[in-house]
């Protein structure tokens, strides 16, 4: 569904990624681990073009889509992302951050849209929090409401650039569950995460990145049982 | 007794109609200004070099000069160039909102500056376009942050808007001085044509009191 083609990405002259190829079929659960300023995160933000990379093709669903015409909202309505910050809409209500795309990009009536909208806040725990601003969320329900956000438009993958990072330790579980039970329900997702024990039990695949490069590209048991680079080993080492 | 004002009461309600006068001039060029000063913004975040440069340059040209010469202008080269009659009204509106628009759209493109990057990511990743993130997204919350410097422009344009009474407006101040032209007395009429200016001055901030804490609640 995802595939990536020799992806450089560079800042200035600082080189972010330095040419990463990789496949992830539908609905496969892809983590993105390495240590900070690895480029996981540049990464997962070309997917949708958040970041266009300097060279290397990006294609999503066997489409390239950083090449010649491409009416890239389409694709990026295809995919959606959960941000470190939430990023939620401040001056709307929590239903309507999550209808307002629904709405606006994919032209869904409002009544079918509301009902939508109310069912994923369901979904996520946070239907009693339909009418409430964002600012009055609490950090895990913000996350919570920008995941059903991001499902209302009905995406093909989900990108989540580490959406527990900026959360109290005692609500990241409630997070992390919300996440795992979208696993594996056909859904693709790519999710750039520091936690370790998380990647572990629900990811398919591990892409291990350091200094721009994935280094390692393996099923989740082998990796963490038995990581074949020295890289990833000592990574580990440290990390479990 | 120096202050005379027995003989200058008579004539309190012709200066006090200049009020009505004055706000119309301030608030049609406000809102006019605002709509202008608003694509103007635009043109200064968008990605088309000319239309850039034409931004700051109209913005810089009309910033860098005075506004009176630009309302005498207005008023006496309109007729010199295009044989049309311009107005007293239409010079005013016409130059008070060229003129605002170019202080409103600073403040609203450090306003759309001033919005979270995030907001824009979160928008682009849901597949909304640029025209409906920036009238959905960013202008709402721009307009939001910047809402105490629009509120002084208007303040700014409410006073300014005086400049009209040198083309030959009828507002407060120019019937301020007729008042004191027939009855040989300065001091009482342009002394209330400063308190009215005053008064609409501080109700027009408290109105923005208001709004700012209702802003900050919700």
């Amino acid at each position: 569904m995802i595939f990536l083609e020799k992806i450089h990405k560079s800042f200035g002259t600082h080189e972010v990624l330095k040419g990463i190829s990789g496949n992830i079929p539908q609905g496969e659960v892809v983590a993105i681990i390495g240590p900070s300023g690895s480029g996981k995160s540049t990464l997962l933000r070309s997917i949708n073009l958040l970041e266009v990379p300097t060279s290397g093709k990006v294609y999503i669903d066997g489409v390239c889509i950083n090449e010649g015409r491409i009416d890239i909202e389409k694709i990026r309505a295809k995919v959606g992302m959960v941000f470190q910050q939430f990023n939620l809409f401040p001056h709307m209500t929590t239903l309507e951050n999550v209808i307002y795309a629904p709405l606006k990009v994919k032209k869904i009536p409002r009544k079918e849209a509301e009902m939508i909208g109310l069912n994923l806040l369901e979904k996520v725990g946070l239907k009693e929090k339909a009418n409430t601003y964002p600012p009055h969320l609490s950090g895990g329900q913000k996350q919570r409401a920008a995941i059903a956000r991001a499902l209302a438009m009905e995406p093909e993958a989900i990108l989540f650039d580490e959406p527990t990072s900026a959360l109290d330790p005692e609500v990241v579980k409630e997070v992390l569950n919300v996440i795992k039970g979208l696993a594996h329900t056909g859904i693709t997702m790519v999710i750039v995460t520091h936690e370790m024990g998380f990647a572990r039990e629900v990811a398919d695949r591990v892409w291990f990145l350091d200094e721009g490069c994935l280094v390692e590209d393996s099923p989740r048991q082998s990796f963490f049982a038995s990581p074949q680079t020295k890289r990833a080993q000592e990574f580990l080492e440290k990390v479990l | 007794m120096l202050l005379d004002f027995e003989r200058i009461w008579p004539s309190v309600p012709y200066i006090l109609e200049g009020v009505q006068v004055t706000l119309a001039y301030t608030g049609v060029s406000l809102c006019l200004g605002f709509v202008w000063g608003m694509l103007l913004a635009l043109f200064k975040v968008s990605h088309i070099n000319f239309l850039r440069w034409f931004a700051s340059f109209y913005t810089s040209v009309f910033r860098g000069t005075p506004l009176l010469l630009q309302l005498i202008l207005i008023y006496f080269a309109t007729p010199q160039l295009t044989g049309y009659t311009i107005s007293i009204w239409e010079a005013g509106i016409l130059t008070f909102t060229l003129n605002s628009g170019a202080y409103v759209s600073e403040h609203i493109r450090a306003g759309i500056n001033g919005v979270d990057k995030g907001q824009r990511e979160a928008a682009l990743s849901l597949g909304v376009s640029y025209p409906l993130l920036m009238k959905d997204i960013i202008l709402p919350q721009a307009i939001r942050l910047i809402l105490p410097s629009l509120v002084n422009e208007g303040i700014d344009l409410l006073k300014e808007s005086s400049l009209i009474s040198v083309i030959g407006g009828a507002d407060i101040l120019r019937r301020a001085n007729i008042v004191a032209s027939e009855k040989y007395l300065y001091f009482e009429p342009l002394l209330i044509a400063g308190f009215l200016y005053y008064i609409l001055v501080m109700i027009l901030t408290g109105a923005a009191l208001l709004l700012e804490k209702k802003l900050k609640t919700t």
